[in-house]
């Protein structure tokens, strides 16, 4: 096995552990192990954008570890703002808002495994392990990826603070983030202990799941926000301290520097910055008192008791009747309703291009809005950015083939199906009715709230270049039985290439459309032949 | 066998709730040096509750185990040195090569990594499954995953042997030599624990078996004793009987009724 250099740099503090009580030898094995077999695993909310190719893979190398400058550079959003000024009150809570949201989400996105992992208690328990210094390698664990992570984070803007600021103020930072991320591994542990008191490990699981999607839409939508940061917020505000910022913990943390080096000896802002101190040192020592809590908690990962709602069930039991053409059919369609809402992978890799789809047509609005007022909007064509929500259609056909038990699509093969066409079909129309339409759907109230009425024939029609328009991607795309392929395989993916020709494809028929408003029925002569085309396109492209 | 001797296990009126639901309701249990038990009872009756509250795994018990003389309740952990265990669950941490996994158990139990390491290799050598010694555990065969987990249970020589469900996956000659190992490390003088549901192997090769239905033992004794008390033939009637299952015919009638209604 690998020597860890983190290893090492611990070894310095063995005393310390021996004091506690805790058997260093051993805890220092545990988290080899551990570190070992994190080397093999895959970052979910980064990973997704973190391409590996095959050779790497054999090797073990930390793929968190090598994200790392990616949060730098989301770190570097935090540059200006501590350049900004000296209203530290206003930048240094906003600094720690941001660093509390990304260390938190990453926590429980990436990490949770670490805190849940039920194994550890049936593996090393079952051995002449002591329980304390099970616990401390857990937290040993977390928290060595946690001063990677906040190190990777707040580098830059540390960096920046000794610059701009001078030795003090860096040293306050520092010592507060420290604090900040006990506090988080705390906050976390409760928030856990809490969901498991009431709910099933099922139920935790599905939290998990939403906290890394909106981890993966907040880190892809970061990027985009480093340039206009201060376009979006106006820093100058002048900070009037109010009783509920007592609730806000992350004004503890702003105000410790206006008390020090701003001399704002106001009652709050000393509350504010003995909260920042004694809150995260009580917290510790709650979480300590109740990790045997924690412990016994967790046995109810397992147990899963909850039962599925039949409510739905009738719903798509309907839907399916009318749109689909074949009992086969019927049945992949009810089958991937029920993939599409329980495999938490398959929600990981599409709900973030789900949320995309739903931002995009507005954003394009919001910045036109910001030259131009809301009656010039509401006359104009900007409706026609509602087929950026299009760009779910070639995400959900690519992700189609993919499973987390990608080795269950044994069932294909010992099925006597006829055609695959069927299957095709079948999946496709329950993606679209469980993702695509309902989006639409929305998209379009508030399209026609904005736009009015007017409108209504030009939505029919983008509806019907959608359908047309899943076809050709399911066409140009590589075909493979639904959920039958690892989502390992995925990295290799489709080449940019045709992604970015479908993209163009897209663009067609969308301007096909806006040529066709020009001409007084144009629209309508349109929507006939979409009709058309499109009955026949579904018709014959999935038999192969 | 030496039952005069001080028990290896004494488990004295053990009862665990879990919730409102009372899982064991009063274990009495003696167990001397060299036994092969057969741990045996319908699903949830509380088989793999015991075990787990033997090794430390739940918590919130009422009443006494010792093993070995010791009190496990104090938070005690040296017992732990001499007990082998092989859970019903085949956990195990599959993203190591089974180099690594079996090293590391090994050295939780205070053995020297080198002298691990080559008893380890040697015992894979044996069981025919040397040449994966070094691939990760996740690509390995159910049968493979169970002989790891059974080698990771003895590499630290146990006195106590708890194996639940030891023979899952295994291949019908793999199963005739862990019989063969059981019963040479009983009559080596080690204590066996294990439970099964394959009725004739635990007929076969326990010297003992206890019968649990609803958390409570309802037979206690050799096999020759429990046909005598019980006027059946195998242990599989026994355990029906004992169990009050006795309807496995129209169960079955029923359930292929149901498969041949028509379309």
């Amino acid at each position: 096995m690998k020597e860890f250099k983190t290893l090492m740099v611990l070894d310095k503090f063995k005393g310390l552990f021996r004091i506690v009580g805790v058997d260093y030898i051993v805890m220092r094995k545990i988290l080899q192990v551990k570190l070992t077999m994190d080397g093999r695993r895959v970052p979910t909310a980064i990973g997704n954008s973190w391409k590996k190719n095959n050779e790497q893979e054999k090797k073990d190398s930390n793929s968190f570890i090598k994200s790392l400058w990616l949060y730098m550079i989301l770190g570097a959003i935090m540059i200006p703002i501590v350049m900004h000024g000296e209203n530290y009150i206003f930048q240094m809570s906003l600094i720690f808002a941001i660093l509390m949201f990304m260390v938190m989400s990453t926590l429980i996105s990436d990490f949770s495994y670490v805190l849940l992992d039920i194994r550890d208690r049936n593996i090393i328990f079952t051995k002449p392990v002591d329980s304390k210094t099970l616990n401390m390698a857990k937290a040993v664990h977390v928290f060595i990826y946690m001063l990677f992570l906040t190190t990777a984070l707040a580098g830059p803007a540390l960096i920046t603070s000794i610059i701009k600021h001078g030795i003090l103020f860096f040293l306050i930072f520092l010592l507060e983030i420290i604090l900040m991320n006990l506090l988080i591994v705390v906050i976390t542990a409760l928030i856990y202990i809490l969901i498991l008191k009431f709910f099933d490990g099922e139920k935790l699981k599905d939290i998990i799941n939403y906290v890394q999607i909106a981890l993966s839409m907040v880190i892809a939508l970061g990027y985009q926000l480093v340039g206009r940061i201060f376009n979006v917020i106006d820093i100058n505000v002048i900070f009037v301290p109010k009783w509920w910022q007592y609730f806000i913990m992350p004004i503890w943390f702003g105000a410790p520097f206006e008390v020090i080096l701003n001399r704002n000896y106001n009652t709050f802002f000393v509350v504010f910055s003995a909260l920042a101190v004694i809150i995260p040192i009580i917290s510790i020592a709650i979480y300590i008192k109740l990790t045997p809590v924690f412990e016994r908690n967790l046995q109810k990962l397992n147990n899963n008791t909850s039962k599925g709602e039949k409510g739905s069930k009738k719903f798509i039991n309907a839907i399916s009747n009318i749109i689909c053409s074949s009992k086969e059919e019927k049945a992949f369609f009810t089958f991937a309703s029920n993939i599409v809402k329980n495999e938490r992978e398959f929600k990981l890799k599409v709900y973030p291009s789900l949320g995309f789809s739903i931002i995009f047509p507005f954003i394009f609005i919001f910045n036109t809005l910001r030259s131009t007022g809301w009656s010039n909007i509401a006359s104009s064509k900007m409706y026609f950015t509602i087929y950026l929500c299009a760009i779910l259609i070639p995400t959900l056909i690519m992700m189609m083939k993919f499973s987390g038990k990608y080795k269950a699509a044994w069932i294909y093969k010992v099925l006597p199906i006829k055609e695959t066409a069927s299957i095709f079909k079948g999946t496709i129309k329950a993606f679209m009715i469980k993702l695509l339409i309902p989006l639409f759907i929305i998209q379009s109230i508030i399209f026609i709230k904005i736009f009015g009425f007017r409108i209504f024939d030009d939505l029919i029609l983008v509806l019907l270049n959608m359908l047309l328009y899943v076809v050709l991607c399911f066409k140009f795309t590589k075909k493979a039985l639904p959920f039958s392929e690892s989502y390992e395989a995925a990295q290799q993916g489709e080449d940019v290439v045709t992604t970015f020709a479908l993209m163009m494809l897209l663009g067609g028929l969308a301007l096909i459309h806006f040529l066709c408003t020009f001409s007084s029925f144009g629209v309508y002569i349109y929507i006939l032949a979409m009709i058309c085309i499109d009955m026949v396109a579904w018709r014959k492209v999935f038999a192969i | 066998m030496n039952s005069n001797q001080e028990p290896i296990i004494t488990i004295k009126d053990l009862k665990m709730n879990f919730g409102k639901k009372e899982v064991l309701k009063g274990i009495n249990l003696e167990v001397h040096e060299g036994q092969i038990i057969g741990y045996i009872g319908p699903n949830g009756a509380g088989k793999s509750t015991t075990v787990k509250i033997i090794l430390g795994l739940i918590e919130g018990y009422t009443g006494e185990i010792k093993i070995l003389g010791q009190d496990i309740s104090n938070n005690n952990i040296e017992y732990k040195k001499k007990i082998g265990y092989v859970p019903e669950i085949a956990e195990i941490y599959d993203t190591l090569t089974a180099r690594e996994y079996l090293t590391f158990i090994g050295e939780l139990y205070g053995l020297e990594q080198g002298r691990v390491d080559n008893k380890a290799q040697r015992l894979m050598k044996i069981f025919g499954i040397e040449e994966v010694y070094d691939s990760r555990i996740s690509s390995y065969s159910k049968g493979m995953k169970q002989k790891v987990l059974i080698i990771s249970s003895l590499l630290h020589n146990p006195d106590i042997l708890f194996w639940d469900e030891p023979l899952s996956g295994l291949d019908a000659n793999s199963v005739m030599v862990v019989k063969e190992i059981l019963s040479e490390l009983a009559s080596k003088g080690k204590t066996i624990f294990y439970s099964s549901h394959i009725m004739d192997v635990v007929e076969k090769i326990s010297n003992r078996i206890i019968l649990i239905k609803d958390g409570q033992i309802v037979a206690d004794g050799s096999f020759q004793e429990l046909k005598d008390n019980c006027m059946e033939g195998s242990l599989e009637e026994i355990f029906n009987q004992l169990t009050g299952f006795n309807d496995h015919k129209s169960i079955a009638q029923e359930f292929v009724a149901i498969v041949q209604e028509g379309e």
